[in-house]
């Protein structure tokens, strides 16, 4: 799938694209509205991936001559606005879906996901780790073949962990995926879910799986 | 007499009431004066005419007296004169007296003595029969005609009569005066109406610019140049100076927004890519969550401030959809298990059985319900308990946050929902850092572009209840 990427800060944008490359999309990288909207109506993309803010050609503009056009292309807003309004004047102007500054990459990527329409390749359905399977479509866990219950927190955690297997996420990006909300500095409440999943899945059984980074966060590995 | 309307009536009616006032007083005084004057010439007249008649008789008869008693055709003549006349032997014997003067109890030993005393030399006044009765205005005049027996004569008239005329005209007036009131603040109701109805006008165009959206609005300038127009015309030199303020502070938001955002998406690009990179030292890992936990809290205050700043314009919107309560408050009600469980505080959620379908920003009354219960854990001491109650009831929704907590000092209550505003040290847990303060003005900010209501009751060492009412609508 082809991405093209309108951001005029370069940083930012280069961040968008390579890690696009990196999840196996083709990202394009285009720094202002004029060439932006060129490329867009081009027919070579099957996404836009669009800041608001863009010298020459705003990015609510190139969004509407695209669709006065009768370009259907999925747009996914980028802003910096918090505003709702602002992402509903977007929405409305024929944006698919928005994301607002400062994001995590896994929020923009899991909305260019789902903007893209396909079978996640980077993903599989079932994530394992050693004997333990996470059903990403059923939300079904299972360890050695028996199934564990799950809260919708203690679910989201360990889907993040698991599909991140062998790398050490932070709490702040759990807490982030888990809850969309900033708690206050110091509320550890992904201790308190992992004190949870580890009685669940790892307690009375070997491998333990769940590890501790101490002052970070934690890791799932056999 | 709240209003200039009111204190113009009063003083209007007050004025006309007074000058009704003057105007009787001065009425009833030139009237009293001069009836007593009449009064007082009659009596004048009529001693000068008892005078005449007996001199007149003296010099036609020679004689006037038969064994020290008038004689009768005299007598009869001077009986025909009104009011008392008393006339007194030189030696001080009264020598005859009017029937009126014999007839009114009291009057003639009075005025007999003064008739004596005065004989002489003659005089006038009045005096009082009895304490409270009538007063008599008398006039006594030496008679030197009518031979050497005669003393003096005393005429006299009570002023009953011109009192009770007087009484009269007094309480005409006071009846006057009342009936003239109420026709005073008719008037003067009207009058004020008439001359404030432009202030009212103003009010009400005021009143219903009332944020951002519609500050372009300007008053009506009336074509007269009077008071009222210069008003008006100096409201919407405020006006236009204020849309232009709040103009600018809508460019700064979104140019804040944007400038200030911007550098903090690339260091979180950075931090983000650095710290999901495989084999990274730990202590690096470390240094990398910190920073990302500071550009969150910054994103935060960043977000809450530019929130604050666009509700207070009137441009912060919701994304309302119907949505049901109940999951809401069952997700955050999770959160709050967890919270609690760290925390070694007990949490209830209790939702009502039947599904509770209200048109709400989902994000915001989840980032409502979240900042609620979190305050309410933060500030309940291990054992407490918190309660999470949803309820309805006919026209409107009720969300109850409530803990066994450490409470609010009266003192700090009225000010909870200030921005930036916190607690003294007693609130503030030791260890942790304090927030923005800015979450319960958030909070309040959302419960009411909602249309809702939020109230606090707080007992300091009691526990602390959060009271959220939405309006139930039609949805």
């Amino acid at each position: 799938m082809k991405i093209l990427v309108v951001e005029d800060d370069k940083t930012v944008g280069e961040y968008v694209r390579r890690g696009l490359d990196e999840a196996g999309y083709h990202a394009e990288l285009v720094g202002d509205g004029d060439q932006g909207l060129r490329l867009a109506t081009g027919g070579h993309f099957d996404l836009l991936v669009l800041d608001l803010r863009l010298p020459k050609l705003s990015g609510i503009d190139v969004l509407r001559t695209l669709r006065d056009r009768g370009n259907g292309l999925p747009v996914l807003v980028l802003t910096a606005q918090d505003a709702v309004d602002f992402k509903v004047q977007a929405l409305r102007m024929g944006a698919d879906d928005y994301v607002t500054k400062p994001f995590a990459f896994e929020e923009l990527l899991a909305r260019v996901e789902a903007l893209g329409r396909r079978p996640k390749a980077i993903t599989p359905p079932v994530l394992n780790v050693s004997d333990l399977a996470l059903d990403t479509g059923s939300r079904a866990v299972t360890r050695g073949g028996r199934a564990i219950e799950l809260t919708p927190k203690e679910y989201a955690v360990l889907e993040y962990l698991m599909r991140h297997q062998g790398r050490v996420m932070s709490r702040t990006l759990i807490t982030e995926y888990a809850w969309d909300y900033h708690f206050d500095p110091g509320t550890n409440i992904v201790d308190v879910v992992i004190t949870r999943l580890r009685k669940k899945i790892d307690h009375g059984r070997e491998p333990k799986l769940i590890h501790t980074v101490r002052g970070v966060g934690y890791v799932v590995r056999a | 007499m709240e209003t200039i309307r009111g204190r113009l009536t009063a003083w209007y009616s007050i004025a006309l009431v007074g000058t009704l006032a003057a105007f009787a007083v001065v009425l009833y005084v030139t009237r009293r004066s001069a009836s007593f004057e009449d009064l007082d010439r009659r009596i004048q007249s009529e001693a000068v005419l008892s005078a005449g008649i007996l001199a007149e008789s003296f010099g036609s008869r020679g004689v006037l007296l038969v064994r020290d008693t008038l004689i009768p055709e005299v007598a009869a003549v001077l009986e025909a004169i009104p009011d008392f006349l008393i006339i007194t032997h030189a030696d001080g014997r009264v020598l005859f007296a009017s029937s009126d003067a014999r007839a009114t109890f009291g009057a003639y030993e009075q005025l007999t003595s003064l008739a004596k005393s005065a004989a002489g030399v003659g005089g006038r006044g009045a005096t009082r029969i009895t304490p409270n009765g009538p007063a008599v205005r008398y006039v006594i005049r030496p008679l030197s005609g009518a031979g050497p027996q005669f003393g003096a004569v005393l005429a006299g008239a009570s002023t009953q009569g011109a009192e009770l005329g007087l009484q009269q005209l007094l309480s005409t007036l006071v009846v006057m005066i009342v009936i003239g009131v109420f026709p005073a603040v008719a008037i003067g109701r009207w009058i004020a109406k008439r001359a404030l109805q432009p202030v009212d006008q103003i009010i009400t165009e005021v009143r219903e610019i009332t944020d951002g959206r519609t500050l372009h609005r300007r008053l009506a300038v009336p074509m007269v140049r009077d008071e009222m127009g210069r008003l008006a015309e100096t409201l919407n030199q405020m006006m236009t100076r204020l849309e232009r303020s709040f103009a600018a502070l809508r460019r700064f938001t979104a140019d804040a927004s944007h400038e200030l955002k911007t550098p903090l998406t690339v260091v979180r690009a950075g931090v983000e890519r650095a710290i999901t990179r495989p084999d990274v030292p730990q202590e690096t890992l470390a240094a990398l969550e910190e920073t990302l936990q500071e550009v969150n809290r910054m994103t935060e205050l960043l977000d809450s401030l530019l929130t604050l700043a666009r509700a207070d314009e009137g441009r912060a919107e919701l994304h309302r959809e119907p949505i049901d309560l109940r999951a809401i408050v069952s997700e955050a009600g999770e959160t709050g298990d967890l919270l609690a469980d760290h925390a070694g505080v007990a949490i209830e959620v209790r939702t009502p059985p039947a599904p509770l379908v209200l048109a709400v920003d989902r994000s915001r009354v989840r980032q409502l319900l979240l900042n609620l219960i979190e305050n309410a854990v933060k500030y309940t001491p291990r054992g407490g308990n918190v309660s999470v109650q949803l309820a309805a009831s006919d026209g409107e929704v009720r969300l109850t946050v409530a803990d066994s907590g450490i409470g609010i000092a009266p003192g700090d209550l009225p000010h909870v929902f200030d921005r930036f505003w916190r607690a003294d040290s007693a609130r503030t847990r030791t260890g942790a850092r304090p927030g923005a303060g800015l979450g319960l003005a958030i909070s309040k900010w959302i419960v009411e572009a909602h249309g809702g209501a939020i109230e606090v009751q707080s007992r300091p060492g009691r526990g602390t209840t959060f009271t959220v009412t939405f309006p139930r609508g039609d949805a």
